[in-house]
């Protein structure tokens, strides 16, 4: 009866692993909007838009990773656009505890203060790295639910 | 193998009541069907907040452009290309959204809805931008409950 399906999708049938990533904070409220903007004609834009967005933020990581070792002086004004670039992309896609570690850490930025900031990025790389593997793994989960010949089912 | 269902807090009967007449209110407030075709032109230099804003966008059926700097907005506009909105981010690269693209957009004649987005907002930064020339001033994310009201309008 279950040849195929696999635990996890039973458990994604019965909507828990969405759910469990704005339950704990990892995705908030307009995720689950852009969610449901994905129709027949564009099914798998939150996916692909996802894909941009990791390529960013891993971008913006490490250009603030490498101002933050410049021997010669912090670029404090570079890491404060990496940051107000990365918060903007986090709200707008629903990466809640990305985006909430943009604003702790831009109080650092603003303080100048390199020690501060150093423990920030450690904290914003993090939360990347979950938010990742979340979605990756969600992603994964809906792929091999078509692939067996099952729907996903649609956020209302 | 059994399924174990995830433990949390179990909400209580009114809680589940105000919750579900919140999401009917946001649904209500979302919803949308545009009588006429309007167009717009989004502005913002990260890829994955503007691909997010042409996508929203679209999926009201709103036509739209996206660029990723002020002077290829500017240049768009000066074309002779009209739009209904026009969403510009505040921080642009070689001509900047704030000082600098809305202003020269608006000396041009366009009177247009602008609405100017930006990650990071004080009042200094939305008194700016609203004397700059938008008219409405959001924090990103650009989202339905937002980005609804404005298409009415401008829909009659």
């Amino acid at each position: 009866m279950w040849h195929g399906i696999d635990m996890y999708s039973l458990v994604y049938s019965f909507g828990f692993v969405p759910c469990a990533c704005e339950h704990q904070g990892i995705v908030d409220d307009q995720f689950t909007q852009l969610r449901k903007l994905e129709d027949e004609n564009s099914p798998h834009f939150v996916m692909e838009v996802a894909s941009l967005f990791f390529e960013d933020c891993e971008k913006l990581i490490n250009n603030m990773a490498i101002a933050l070792e410049q021997k010669q002086g912090v670029d404090f004004k570079q890491i404060d656009e990496c940051i107000h670039q990365l918060k903007g992309s986090s709200s707008s896609i629903g990466a809640m505890r990305v985006k909430n570690a943009c604003i702790a850490f831009r109080s650092f930025s603003d303080g100048q203060n390199r020690e501060g900031c150093l423990r920030c990025l450690q904290q914003l790389s993090h939360e990347y790295s979950l938010l990742k593997n979340k979605l990756q793994t969600l992603f994964r989960l809906e792929k091999e639910i078509v692939a067996a010949g099952g729907s996903i089912p649609r956020v209302h | 193998m059994a399924l174990t269902l995830p433990s949390g807090d179990q909400s209580s009967d009114q809680d589940n009541w105000d919750n579900g007449r919140l999401a009917r209110k946001r649904q209500l407030l979302t919803e949308i069907v545009l009588r006429n075709r309007l167009t717009a032109l989004v502005v913002d230099a990260d890829t994955t907040c503007r691909v997010l804003e042409q996508l929203l966008l679209r999926s009201y059926g709103v036509q739209t452009q996206g660029v990723d700097n002020g002077r290829d907005a500017v240049t768009l506009i000066a074309s002779g290309v009209k739009f209904n909105l026009i969403i510009i981010d505040m921080i642009l690269p070689i001509l900047n959204g704030l000082e600098k693209a809305t202003r020269q957009i608006r000396d041009m004649g366009v009177h247009c809805k602008m609405l100017g987005v930006t990650a990071c907002s004080g009042e200094s930064e939305r008194q700016a931008f609203l004397a700059a020339g938008v008219d409405v001033f959001i924090e990103k994310p650009l989202d339905p409950e937002h980005l609804v009201p404005i298409l009415r309008e401008l829909d009659g």
